[in-house]
């Protein structure tokens, strides 16, 4: 690949607890730069630990993690808590949104760590994005008052308003019903597709990971198949999901 | 860069505890209770303290040089220290002071001593209607011997002025025979002496005994009472706790003197005193205990009830310090605000009490005494955040967020 944001190299991850659990194995993986990369695999097969991997939240055991050209080496975790900062933005399962502030302040809080007191031109384009994606009506509704669509996309704002070069989700419509997780992820795409944010998502869903322009699959802790969409187009690789069970290449 | 992180953090603290507004008021009426009691406490007994001692030596000398015959004879003769005088005692000197004027210079040389005056003492008789009543008779030197007693503050009638014939009268011995200003009366000594004198001032020196003086120019006293020296030379000290070691500083430099100060003479208050110090303690002891004890619990909790908001915190960018500072800052606000709730509180019962009982004392509201309480429970504040704030710091967002 020519333009990855991310590169991994024989990532493994083990957590080491009264019985050992190696989770990943020799993960190598490439993210463009700008696209949009899903994750998918069966329950259990370390979706979430290499995206909290790729996302610098929890360190691997061994191999390397190269972000935006830089080798991340093992690295203090207040450097990563503020490389974190300003380079990348989570989407969890759950919102994780702060009950103690309304939903603007919520968006803004990225900014807050980063750099305290949100400048007025900050504030502005949190506005924007709250307005882009539907909020402009819910700036100063308390987060607990929002519906889980609504509380979704606030988080999604929150992730974007520090311009991070990635976006990380995990299962983002995964405590959505139907219709407002479709919107959710249609917002994601197009929001992916307008501005050059990167997009890793976990996701279980086939018709979401269709969506996107490079799949992952993971059985095992193992890369078990990388399909292109954006080169195969859509059928080929529906097709190829429907089709073929997971075999390891050697 | 360190600074908006620090506002971060004000800014977190706040939001936290505004959030759980039913147990931060709670821990803040706790801690200003605590203060309120502290401070009321500390500022009754020293109020207390004071009076005491106010009553005791306000308006008498702190330390007396006296005879040496009022002391053991082993007691100065022994030491190779150096004298200033003489070792040898004369005999008249065993009741009697002769050489008075070199401790008087000596003391008031002393930038320790206030004043210091010679003094003339008598047992006298005063007669009329037919009432015979017994004074102590003063003989004082303007205008230190006049301060000593405070006899110019407080008098209540007349002009306070030593002057030949005129006697200054305590307002208990003017009372009982019924003399006022300007009146005259017969003052008499056990040897047969009579002096006619008139009534210069009448001093009202409050509870203390000193209502039953009788001044007068001291060498007047003398030659009434045939004293060749003078009865003790008397001397106040700026701080009245220095007395006792003025006293022996001075002491050790006169054999034929004696210098006594006012703690030798008060041992039985001086102890009273120091117990109450002691109990006063305690109690202060123990209320910092529950202050802390109370802010690290609810502190405690607070830690685990926020661990979803740690936990995205860090994963956003937050470092471990400012996450164990937001806890620190969050014992600071309710230390700080509970201790300013508890000052307001505690002069409320201070007021309460000074309107609502008659104590002959007031409360001594001092840089002390505000001020202890508040630092003490800024103190037990912070150092009872550091529990939270240690947990805060060790918390992983990833566990956090694996877990949902
Ligand atoms: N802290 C841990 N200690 C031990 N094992 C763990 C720990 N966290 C995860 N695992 C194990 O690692 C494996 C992968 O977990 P992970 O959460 O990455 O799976 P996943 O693909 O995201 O699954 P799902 O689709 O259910 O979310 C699981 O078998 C899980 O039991
Ligand atoms: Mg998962």
């Amino acid at each position: 690949m020519a333009d990855a944001v991310l590169r991994t190299r024989a990532l493994c991850k083990t957590y080491f607890g009264k019985v050992d659990t190696p989770v990943l194995h020799d993960v190598s993986i490439e993210i463009a730069r700008g696209g949009f990369t899903a994750l998918i695999g069966p329950s259990g097969s370390g979706k979430s630990t290499l995206l909290n991997c790729l996302g610098l939240l929890d360190p691997p055991t061994s191999g390397e993690i190269e972000f935006d050209g830089r080798l991340i080496r093992e690295r203090n975790v207040n450097d990563l808590a503020a490389f974190r900062n300003g380079n990348v933005g989570f989407i969890f399962q759950f919102h994780y949104l702060l009950p103690e502030f309304n939903a603007l302040e919520n968006v803004l809080l990225p900014c807050w760590i980063g750099g305290g007191r949100p400048a007025a031109e900050t504030r502005r384009e949190a506005q924007r994005i709250m307005e882009r994606i539907g909020l402009g009506a819910f700036r100063d509704k308390a987060v607990y008052e929002l519906s889980g669509g609504q509380q979704q996309r606030v988080s999604i704002a929150r992730a974007l308003v520090n311009r991070p070069k990635v976006i990380f989700a995990d299962e983002p419509t995964g405590n959505l019903d139907r219709e407002s997780g479709q919107a959710v992820l249609a917002l994601m795409a197009e929001l992916n597709r307008e501005s050059n944010i990167t997009l890793v998502m976990v996701t279980h869903d086939r018709e979401v990971a269709l969506q996107a322009d490079h799949i992952y699959e993971l059985v095992d802790g193992r890369i078990c198949r990388t399909l292109d969409v954006g080169r195969s187009g859509r059928e080929a690789a529906a097709r190829e999901l429907e089709d073929r069970s997971c075999t390891f290449k050697q | 860069m360190k600074k908006p992180a620090n506002r971060f953090e004000w800014m977190i603290a706040l939001r936290f505890l505004l959030r759980g507004r039913a147990q931060t008021l709670l821990i803040v009426l706790g801690i200003a209770v605590g203060v309120a009691v502290q401070f009321f406490l500390s500022a009754l007994i020293s109020g207390l303290q004071v009076s005491l001692i106010d009553n005791t030596i306000g308006a008498a000398p702190h330390l007396l040089a006296l005879p040496a015959d009022r002391l053991p004879a082993g007691a100065f003769m022994g030491g190779g220290a150096e004298r200033r005088d003489s070792g040898r005692v004369l005999i008249d000197e065993r009741t009697e002071i002769q050489s008075w004027q070199t401790y008087v210079d000596d003391l008031r040389r002393d930038r320790r001593v206030l004043r210091a005056s010679p003094v003339a003492n008598g047992q006298g008789f005063i007669e009329r209607g037919g009432a015979v009543i017994a004074v102590i008779v003063k003989g004082l030197v303007a205008p230190d011997g006049l301060d000593i007693y405070k006899i110019r503050e407080k008098t209540v009638a007349g002009a306070p002025e030593l002057a030949s014939d005129t006697a200054l009268l305590g307002q208990r011995i003017a009372e009982r025979l019924t003399l006022a200003v300007g009146d005259k009366f017969v003052l008499r000594n056990d040897r047969g002496g009579r002096l006619v004198m008139r009534v210069g001032a009448v001093f009202d020196l409050g509870a203390a005994a000193g209502n039953d003086l009788l001044a007068a120019p001291m060498d007047q006293v003398r030659s009434f009472f045939a004293i060749g020296g003078v009865s003790a030379v008397e001397a106040q000290v700026r701080d009245v706790f220095a007395a006792e070691e003025v006293a022996r500083d001075h002491g050790r430099q006169y054999a034929r003197v004696k210098l006594e100060s006012w703690q030798e003479r008060n041992r039985q208050l001086l102890t009273g005193l120091r117990s109450q110090s002691t109990s006063s303690v305690t109690i202060q002891f123990f209320v910092i205990v529950s202050i802390s004890l109370a802010i690290a619990s609810v502190l405690g909790i607070a830690a685990v009830q926020k661990q979803r908001q740690l936990g995205i915190l860090k994963a956003m960018g937050t470092s471990d310090r400012s996450a164990s500072r937001i806890f620190v800052i969050q014992g600071l606000l309710l230390g700080g605000i509970g201790s300013l709730l508890g000052l307001g509180l505690g002069l409320l019962m201070g007021w309460g009490f000074v309107a609502g009982t008659d104590a002959a004392f007031g409360l001594e509201i001092s840089a002390r005494t505000l001020l202890t309480p508040i630092a003490l429970a800024l103190a037990a504040a912070v150092t009872a955040s550091t529990i939270p704030a240690r947990k805060a710091a060790a918390l992983s967002p990833i566990e956090v967020i694996r877990n949902g």
